[in-house]
């Protein structure tokens, strides 16, 4: 395996693309009780065009593929549930969908490889009936209905919906209760074929573990399978302008929630990396907890947390979102632009950029406290074509002139938005 | 790891928990006092009063930027509900110096002064606090119990709590009420934390790369040689049997699109020792995916993507929580009275018992995994005045058989029934 050192936050990753495709990441923890193992494939609710290897049409489903068929891998054919097969092993097992992958995981102390067995049986044996397909149709209609009554998750969707014309990182992960009732077995086992091949496929393992002996263990439990060629993902073309400046809906909230968004162009790869970060500490110096404009908006009663602040990105999206709680959400936006504006005039201090950076290095250190966090960040990078350890690298390289062209061009007036749910 | 408990004064301690484990120190201060209606939100208001300046750093901008210096010390405060306890909780998670660009950083005494000043040496203006901070934090608070109905299922189980303990300490919102916040001003707020900091049970616990001088650290604070002997005020929790007579249904209308269902359930028994099988209990009953509540709610009758249960051992109480299409509630709670029907006659095997240990001791044995979940651990055992290593948790949990779990679930009642729907 090649092994990749990081001296500053002193771990290791050892790393290795097997002859079928798949990647294998080892992250080790030496004295750490738990063991964690997430196995994604690069497929999420953004993936409903496509061709498949070896096909020359292209292949339309429903939304919501991916997050039914991330539920119904569980179910075996000798009728048993693999979830119920890993808890009795005293396992905490679970999955969960992205818009761009799909992962199963579990965490453990002991069993850990009773657990693989179960593990990467059911992740490589899918079965999928008429009745169980449809028996799921209702836990998925509660979960988007539990959904529906989170105001967080709606102020979100709709800034994404202000942003995209057609991508499809605007819809729900879930679909909608309308899209899931088209979906059939066919449909299922055709997605799972295509997407769930090992080259498509990463797995991330940390805890206390001798890498090689680990990855023996794995190699024994792969089921024979071939890399089956690259996947063509057919996304609309995406103009670079908003749909809308703003949207607003109606719930029964204590006070207003508000998302502010700003689209983004997607970085070329080998900038990715640098230009999130820069991202993250423009966030912090702008409207973070020691800067001017929360102390002006706390003064106020504008709004008494700092904002959430995020940067997406993938292969063919990238936005920035500043959520949280606000009395008035349009004052707010309209101070932030004004502030964005005064940057962008005066130019980003080297002390501010300072001590942010240094904030945000001691935030990359703190990552690796857990083998939970460590796993998810290397596989969810891993998809993006990031190494997570260049987060720390890169960070050193970033200077003052750097900031301000990014501030520049990515807080453009024009490319903003404001969600806002209330009452 | 190493975990040591020294008296500093009376009724203060310091726990420290010497770990390679993790890249960070984590320092917390817990302050625990009573429960009750009249101070309740009072309390609630001081570590937000206190997290805005101090003596030194007289503004949360000042308190934020040397944070961000300190690579992004994280210092925060919140509130727990602990029994018939109001716990005050501030804690400040700084890198270890190990993973520093720089040497002699001293991360530790730096996050132990600051964390300390905060709390014991706050800004003063006129002998008290300053007013501005005050009426502030008064409308940060409003807003913040005012935003309990944001959060819909935790609103429902709140209210559930509430239903139950009716004129208890335990039924009281922990931020506390609206109608009390008129009342409050920077003298008597400033008064009353005089009083609190004089009287209440002080836990510091330290957790990290630590060498032997925390001790040391410590008792060189300024901040903590000022501070007096007391005997603490607080509830060591105690189990107490109930069993309910009838009943309690209640339902409220809101703005959802799902119906909201809690069930509070009451135990019946007064030995602490057997909070340990009533763990497992619940564990069968709603506490995994291969829980009775999940496999027969969810994956047989499709009616809820949430159906599980949570066992809150300070009170003994068991609260069971689903998701479900409003027409459907009185199709989900047959099914949920029959789950607790069928724990009552036994059927549940051998074998379910047995998984529902391996899972709570994977859980227990991860416990100093995590800094934080190790801190809580070590100061639920504090507060119950209980000292169970973990090894002899795991041993308690070992010798619980289907016997003793079908002694639990025959001392289950239903207490209330909460419903939140359109």
């Amino acid at each position: 395996m090649q092994i990749i050192e990081n001296l500053k936050v002193k771990e290791k990753l050892y790393i290795e693309k097997l002859e079928n495709g798949l990647t294998v990441m080892i992250i080790p923890k030496k004295g750490i009780q738990k063991k964690y193992i997430i196995w994604g494939t690069n497929y999420g609710s953004n993936d409903s065009t496509f061709i498949v290897p070896g096909e020359s049409d292209v292949t339309e489903v429903p939304k919501g593929v991916a997050h039914f068929l991330e539920h119904k891998m569980f179910e075996q054919e000798n009728g048993k549930n693999s979830l119920d097969v890993l808890t009795s092993l005293g396992v905490n097992a679970n999955a969960y969908t992205t818009n761009n992958h799909t992962a199963y995981l579990y965490e453990c102390t002991d069993n850990f490889y009773e657990a693989l067995d179960e593990f990467m049986n059911y992740v490589q044996h899918p079965y999928f009936t008429d009745e169980n397909v449809e028996k799921e149709k209702g836990i998925i209609g509660q979960e988007i209905m539990m959904y529906d009554d989170y105001p967080d998750w709606k102020v979100y969707l709709n800034a994404l919906e202000c942003m995209y014309h057609n991508n499809p990182v605007k819809l729900d992960i879930t679909g909608t209760i309308e899209t899931i009732s088209h979906i059939d077995k066919d449909i299922l086992y055709k997605c799972y074929n295509t997407f769930y091949n090992p080259s498509n496929m990463a797995m991330v393992i940390s805890g206390d573990f001798e890498p090689e002996k680990l990855l023996e263990e794995i190699k024994k439990r792969l089921i024979e399978n071939k890399s089956n060629g690259e996947i063509k993902r057919i996304f609309e073309n995406e103009p670079k302008e908003i749909v809308k400046a703003k949207a607003e809906q109606n719930m029964e909230v204590s006070q207003p929630l508000y998302t502010i968004g700003i689209k983004d162009i997607p970085a070329e790869e080998k900038e990715r990396v640098r230009k999130h970060i820069t991202i993250e500490i423009l966030l912090n110096i702008i409207i973070g907890a020691s800067s001017e404009l929360y102390k002006k908006l706390y003064d106020m009663g504008n709004c008494y947390f700092v904002p959430s602040i995020e940067y997406e990105f993938d292969r063919n999206y990238a936005f920035v979102l500043i959520s949280g709680q606000s009395n008035n959400p349009e004052e707010l936006f309209n101070m932030l632009k004004k502030q964005v504006n005064e940057f962008v005039n005066k130019g980003i201090s080297e002390d501010d950029f300072e001590r942010t950076r240094k904030m945000i290095y001691g935030e990359y250190i703190k990552e690796y406290n857990d083998v939970t966090t460590i796993s998810r960040m290397f596989l969810s990078d891993y998809f993006k074509g990031i190494n997570s350890f260049d987060y720390l690298e890169e960070i050193n390289a970033i200077n003052v002139e750097y900031l301000n062209q990014v501030l520049k061009d990515v807080f453009k007036k024009e490319n903003m938005i404001l969600s806002v749910v209330k009452n | 790891m190493k975990y040591d408990k020294i008296d500093i004064k009376n009724g203060i301690k310091l726990h420290t928990i010497q770990t390679d484990k993790f890249k960070t120190n984590l320092i917390s201060v817990i302050l625990t006092t009573k429960l009750d209606r009249e101070n309740v939100t009072r309390n609630a208001l001081i570590p937000a009063v206190l997290r805005r300046g101090t003596a030194s750093l007289n503004t949360q901008e000042e308190i934020n930027k040397k944070l961000e210096e300190m690579y992004g010390a994280s210092l925060d405060c919140g509130l727990d509900k602990t029994g018939d306890n109001q716990v005050l909780k501030f804690y400040i998670e700084s890198v270890n110096d190990e993973f520093l660009p720089q040497d002699g950083e001293n991360m530790l005494k730096t996050s132990m002064d600051n964390i300390l000043e905060m709390i014991f040496n706050p800004y003063i203006e006129n002998n008290c606090f300053k007013k501005e901070y005050v009426e502030q934090e008064k409308e940060n608070l409003k807003q913040i119990i005012e935003g309990k109905i944001d959060n819909k299922a935790r609103y429902a189980l709140d209210r559930c709590i509430e239903e139950m303990y009716k004129d208890e300490p335990y039924g009281l919102y922990k931020y506390g009420y609206v109608q009390d916040l008129s009342n409050i001003d920077e003298k008597n707020l400033y008064e009353h934390y005089s009083n609190l900091i004089n009287e209440c049970k002080i836990d510091i616990f330290v957790s990290g790369i630590l060498d032997d001088n925390v001790e040391q650290l410590i008792n060189h604070n300024e901040n903590i040689s000022k501070l007096k002997d007391r005997e603490a005020k607080y509830v060591v929790p105690r189990v107490k049997s109930k069993k309910s007579e009838r009943e309690n249904i209640v339902q409220e209308s809101m703005e959802v699109n799902q119906g909201k269902l809690i069930i509070g359930l009451d135990i019946d028994f007064d030995n602490e020792d057997l909070r340990y099988d009533a763990m497992i209990y619940n564990s069968i009953l709603g506490g995994s995916a291969n829980s009775k509540l999940f496999q027969n709610v969810r994956e047989k009758a499709s009616l809820a993507y949430t159906a599980s249960s949570n066992y809150y051992r300070f009170k003994n109480n068991i609260f069971i929580n689903c998701g479900i299409e409003i027409d459907n509630f009185d199709k989900a709670l047959k099914i949920i009275k029959e789950q607790i029907e069928e724990m009552k006659k036994g059927n549940f095997t051998d074998e379910e018992v047995e998984n529902a240990k391996q899972g709570i001791i994977a859980a227990i044995k991860s416990i100093d995994d995590e800094q934080d979940t190790e801190i809580t651990y070590y100061f639920g055992q504090e507060l119950s005045e209980k000292k169970l290593g973990i090894s002899e948790y795991i041993e308690r949990v070992t010798k619980i058989d289907k016997q003793k779990v079908l002694n639990i679930a025959n001392k289950v009642s239903v207490d209330t029934i909460y419903f939140l729907k359109q």
